[in-house]
């Protein structure tokens, strides 16, 4: 059986702003579980409660109930924190310090034996390219170099569980493959990657299983393919030598082209069209499967659950 | 224990890029153009005009920077989430904040040692010769400053940091006026008004305990039970405000 690294269980959480504000439920009794090994994404539109998960796991904020453990041990304790390597969204950092220093003191409060600190430091800036600008102050880098030198605090305690908020948030293209690159390159090594994201393209090519949150909740949980299989549902038709309009089985959309004919029709559908085409003496030029992405999965539980 | 120093070094550091030594050369200007004066107005006397003023000026320039880069550099790691990768270390809360508070002391201390070379450069310039009580008189001034920093790292924790920064000036402005609000407490009409006064003697540490600048000036003996009595009420207010920062601290979401 799978052993779970990261299980949440009915996490609570209301913030209460001030005196005069309404208090705001964020999290609402969401349950989770990350297995060993996996890269885990986790996905949902702003205000969802991904980032006060998140938090909420990392100990930043304190939930009203719920239970969190990490590898069995609960989430605060120093020894599921030793097991942890976190990086927040957009990360800041000291802008008084070169990236060489500020992995020393993360390795400082990692207790890091003194006389591996520096192999160690050297190891995870080669890791995440930033062994030539690492004596440079943090405040000369690109929001690319700080996120890798985030990435490489997260990595320098060799953890078995890597949880990182919108890694990909803001960088372009090179710096998002680079990113999605280390990820893979840890998922290799057997550490667990927990990663929330609304870059959805790369939620799909990289995680073996996602999580959906919407209102506070998880809506779905599944391997990719399986939550989007259950979504497909309709086929992208082009043809020449017949209207549209003419169509007489129900269409989702149509459109006359300068050259073809083009229309969607639910799967269902599919072989009532062809038919249809044939008899007409209609050429049929592709047919193409319509596959519903995170994207529209993730609209379709906002739009049915709706947000309170 | 390597938490704590870790953060301590690392916020005297940030401290020090901060350019928080610039103050102490203003305290050395301040001293000696008003040296100078003093020195074309008064006649004889002079030393004990700039041991006067010398203590004074440390006392207000190592309070501004306890006041200021207290507040700032606590709610810095807070706003710019800096924290967070602290406390996702095996690092507790408390931790946290015990190293920022021995590293901000730890630069308020050095500012007093190099303001204090400074006092006694000038005091034997003048012809005061070696003036070892001085020594005395800004001990008790790091003493003092252990409270006022604790009280920064608390409402730091508590507040903003503009609100931070005029609380803890609050006091130590109070803290040297804590002894007229107990004889106030004699002459308040109504119970309500003398318990809330009672409330805020006790609540605020009486800054003049600390106070030896006069004894040291003057060449006055300095009972050594007021001595005693000073550090152990210093340690012991400071232990208890910085308590009461943790436990708060403690519960605090970080957003």
């Amino acid at each position: 059986m799978s052993e779970t690294q990261l299980r949440i269980r009915n996490l609570t959480k209301t913030f209460h702003p001030g005196l005069f504000e309404r208090a705001v439920e964020v999290l609402k009794g969401l349950d989770l579980d990350v297995i060993k090994g996996e890269i885990f994404g986790f996905l949902g539109p702003n205000g969802a409660g991904k980032t006060t998960t998140i938090k909420a796991v990392m100990g930043l904020v304190i939930p009203d109930a719920g239970e969190i453990l990490i590898g069995g041990d609960p989430h605060d304790s120093p020894a599921a924190k030793r097991r942890v390597g976190f990086m927040a969204e957009n990360p800041y950092l000291y802008n008084h310090l070169s990236g060489r220093e500020y992995l020393r003191f993360s390795a400082e409060l990692l207790a890091i034996e003194r006389s591996e600190i520096g192999d160690r430091v050297a190891v995870v800036l080669g890791r995440v390219s930033m062994s030539g600008r690492a004596d440079a102050k943090m405040r000369t880098y690109s929001k690319g170099m700080l996120q890798r030198i985030g990435l490489a605090q997260a990595l320098l305690g060799e953890p078995e569980l890597l949880i990182l908020d919108e890694p990909m948030s803001g960088l372009d293209p090179i710096g998002r493959r680079d990113v999605r690159d280390i990820i893979l390159d840890q998922k290799e090594r057997g550490v667990t990657v927990f990663f929330s994201s609304h870059i959805i393209p790369d939620v799909e090519t990289i995680c073996d299983r996602v999580a959906t949150v919407i209102d506070g909740s998880v809506r779905g949980v599944g391997a990719v393919r399986d939550l989007l299989a259950r979504e497909v549902e309709s086929y992208e038709v082009t043809f020449t030598g017949l209207d549209p309009q003419k169509v007489s089985i129900p269409v989702e959309s149509a459109h006359m082209g300068s050259s073809a004919a083009w229309v969607r029709v639910p799967a269902g559908q599919r072989d009532a069209l062809i038919r249809e085409l044939t008899e007409a003496g209609a050429r049929l030029v592709s047919l193409t499967p319509v596959r519903s992405t995170l994207e529209d999965l993730l609209l379709e539980q906002y739009e049915e659950g709706g947000v309170s | 224990m390597r938490a704590i120093r870790a953060i301590a070094v690392n916020t005297f550091r940030e401290a020090l890029r901060d350019r928080i030594l610039y103050l102490f050369l203003g305290f050395s200007i301040v001293l000696l153009a008003s040296s100078k004066l003093f020195g074309i107005l008064t006649v004889g006397e002079q030393t004990k005009i700039i041991m006067d003023m010398g203590l004074a000026g440390i006392q207000f320039f190592v309070m501004l920077i306890a006041v200021m880069m207290s507040v700032l550099l606590v709610s810095r790691e807070v706003d710019s989430k800096t924290v967070y990768y602290i406390l996702a270390k095996p690092v507790r809360r408390w931790q946290f904040l015990i190293g920022k508070y021995l590293g901000l002391l730890s630069i308020v201390l050095v500012n007093l040692v190099l303001m204090t070379a400074v006092l006694l450069l000038f005091v034997g310039l003048y012809g005061g010769g070696f003036e070892p009580r001085l020594l005395f008189a800004t001990g008790f001034i790091g003493v003092e400053m252990a409270v006022l920093v604790a009280f920064a790292i608390l409402f730091s924790v508590l507040t903003k940091p503009i609100l931070g920064s005029v609380f803890t000036l609050a006091i130590f402005v109070v803290g040297h006026v804590s002894e007229d609000l107990w004889l106030l407490t004699r002459h308040l009409p109504g119970s309500v008004g003398k318990t809330l006064v009672s409330v805020l003697y006790y609540a605020i540490p009486n800054l003049e305990r600390f106070n030896f600048k006069t004894e040291v000036v003057h060449q006055l003996p300095v009972p050594y039970v007021a001595v005693g009595w000073a550090l152990l009420y210093g340690g012991v207010f400071t232990t208890m405000v910085l308590v009461l920062a943790c436990w708060r601290f403690e519960g605090k979401d970080l957003q």
